[in-house]
């Protein structure tokens, strides 16, 4: 059962579709990845999602319920949005003691969570003096003060130095470990391939792809035939509802695919295989291809 | 604690935990007693009453200013700097009703806004107090309990004009550059000087009527305070609406 539902999502401002018709689910026990470019709207339904602006039309609901509505909301759901939400003047310690004191989270709690995202050093001092991997990991102690079980965190690993992105993808995993939800956007889907299960991609605010990482990667291997003939080889596989693209005369090359299939689809139709083999391409690249053709992909 | 107790506090909190409260407390403090030594000084000089007349005290006395242009800017600051600053964020997401947030943070700067009046009417009291009795003088004219009340008052109610206009405008410096562009320059210079029987029916005009001694150019406590009020109700009627509706961006 999915615990973070959004269905038929749409935000205009203005002339601008910012989210179209957007739809996707998030599961429990897993990190699921919200990605696309910058602009694509992640943000905006993330925002939506958190109740800090309302839809056009649609929904998002976190356990079925709108976050207005929510009974408890920090001890449901933690929420980053971004790393600088902050009086400068106020200390770390004084800042979650503000959202402690409104939401009757018990002030131990406090010490508790910035022990966990490592600044107990600097609970006492100034945010206005804090760096920006200081104020991620603040952004974050604040999203863990009500011990919820669902995370959304738009961004998470900016301004996180190396040692930090490795201390953020380890918690991330050890929520989803214990079964909560953890809804984690990004730019870059390098940047959380070796954090998330799960990924929604989205371009111009509608999601391309909904599937499993591990999809994800089958999808980005491919398979090149040197031939004697690529054409009639590319025609052969494109009947057959393969994607082939021609790399020159004599090499084609097959997405999304098994070098079983491409062999034996050219022996049917008597073309001699003289090399076939398999390539990994980075995901990177599928990514960029995902969101820059724009085809649709369903687990 | 009930939710709504819970937001008080949490709304006391941010007031008490920046620079803000204790630096105006400072600003307003010094002013008060300064403009009251002032007064002192030049009371009998160049045609200023003497001493120890009921209108030098209340010359005195004409502190009610500080406590209100100071609130005026404190409640900016306390709604604004939720923007400025983007807490408004974390205070959304533990507190996504936002009717009961903005409710809560008016009563709180109200509240605040009217100890802070009775605090400096208070210090500036006891300053003409002890000029007076180093004078040999240890009566008050009447008028000056009403004065301190119409100082609590007029605090409290720009407070909330103060809460407002941060709201409103969602930006503190733009606001309180338009609000001591209003107040100072709009109503104090320029209107006193072309219009002055509209001024009172102004905020600044209608303060002075509970601030100030009773003159005839200024509305009596009563109507002042209703006349101020009403500025007060409708210009956070205005800012709920958009503080609900708007997004957050």
């Amino acid at each position: 059962m999915s615990v973070i539902s959004v269905s038929h999502l749409t935000k205009r401002y203005g002339p601008v579709l910012a989210v179209d018709d957007l739809s996707f689910d998030v599961h429990p026990g897993k990190v699921t990845g919200f990605l696309g470019p910058n602009g694509a709207g992640k943000t905006t339904t993330l925002r939506i999602l958190l109740g800090l602006a309302a839809p056009t039309s649609g929904s998002a609901t976190i356990g079925g319920l709108e976050y207005r509505l929510l009974a408890d909301p920090v001890r449901q759901v933690g929420a980053v949005l971004d790393s600088s939400t902050f009086h400068p003047s106020r200390s770390a310690a004084q800042h979650l003691k503000v959202i402690a004191t409104a939401t009757g989270v018990p002030f131990r709690r406090v010490g508790e969570v910035l022990d966990l995202v490592g600044l107990a050093d600097a609970a006492g001092r100034r945010v206005g003096g804090y760096s920006l991997g200081m104020r991620q990991r603040l952004s974050l102690a604040g999203a863990l003060l009500g011990d919820p079980g669902v995370l959304v965190l738009d961004e998470p690993l900016n301004g996180l130095d190396p040692e930090g992105i490795r201390w953020m993808r380890g918690l991330l995993r050890s929520f989803a470990a214990e079964g909560r939800t953890v809804l984690v956007s990004s730019h870059l889907l390098t940047e959380v391939a070796q954090t998330v299960d799960d990924v929604v991609v989205l371009a111009k605010g509608r999601a391309i792809a909904e599937t499993t990482l591990a999809d994800l990667t089958e999808r980005s291997s491919v398979t090149r035939a040197r031939t004697t003939d690529a054409t009639l080889l590319a025609n052969v596989l494109l009947a057959a509802g393969i994607q082939v693209r021609l790399i020159d005369g004599s090499t084609v090359e097959a997405r999304s695919t098994s070098a079983d299939t491409v062999g034996l689809a050219a022996a049917a139709a008597n073309i001699p295989i003289l090399e076939l083999s398999r390539h990994d391409e980075d995901l990177e690249s599928l990514f960029f291809d995902l969101i820059n053709d724009r085809q649709e992909v369903t687990a | 604690m009930n939710a709504t107790m819970r937001l008080v506090s949490a709304e006391f909190r941010k007031l008490f935990t920046t620079f803000a409260v204790p630096l105006s407390v400072a600003i307003a403090s010094v002013l008060a007693v300064a403009s009251v030594l002032i007064d002192a000084v030049v009371a009998g000089r160049a045609g200023q009453p003497a001493i120890g007349s009921a209108a030098s005290t209340y010359q005195m006395l004409k502190i009610g200013a500080v406590a209100v242009v100071v609130m005026l800017i404190l409640g900016i600051l306390a709604a604004g700097s939720e923007f400025r600053h983007r807490t408004i964020v974390p205070t959304l997401l533990a507190t996504p009703r936002r009717a009961r947030v903005f409710v809560v943070k008016v009563a709180v700067v109200a509240l605040f806004g009217a100890v802070f009046g009775a605090v400096i009417f208070g210090l500036g009291l006891g300053t003409v107090d002890g000029v007076l009795a180093a004078h040999g003088i240890h009566h008050l004219p009447a008028a000056v309990g009403r004065m301190y009340l119409g100082t609590v008052i007029a605090s409290a109610c720009f407070g909330m004009i103060g809460v407002a206009l941060g709201a409103l405008t969602r930006n503190t410096v733009g606001a309180i550059v338009a609000a001591i562009g209003w107040t100072l320059f709009f109503e104090e210079i320029t209107l006193n000087t072309v219009a002055p029987h509209l001024e009172k029916w102004l905020p600044v005009g209608a303060s002075i009527g509970l601030t100030n001694p009773p003159a005839p150019s200024v509305l009596a406590p009563t109507a002042a305070g209703v006349v101020l009020a009403g500025y007060a109700l409708a210009m956070l009627v205005a800012a709920s609406r958009t503080t609900i509706r708007r997004d957050i961006g």
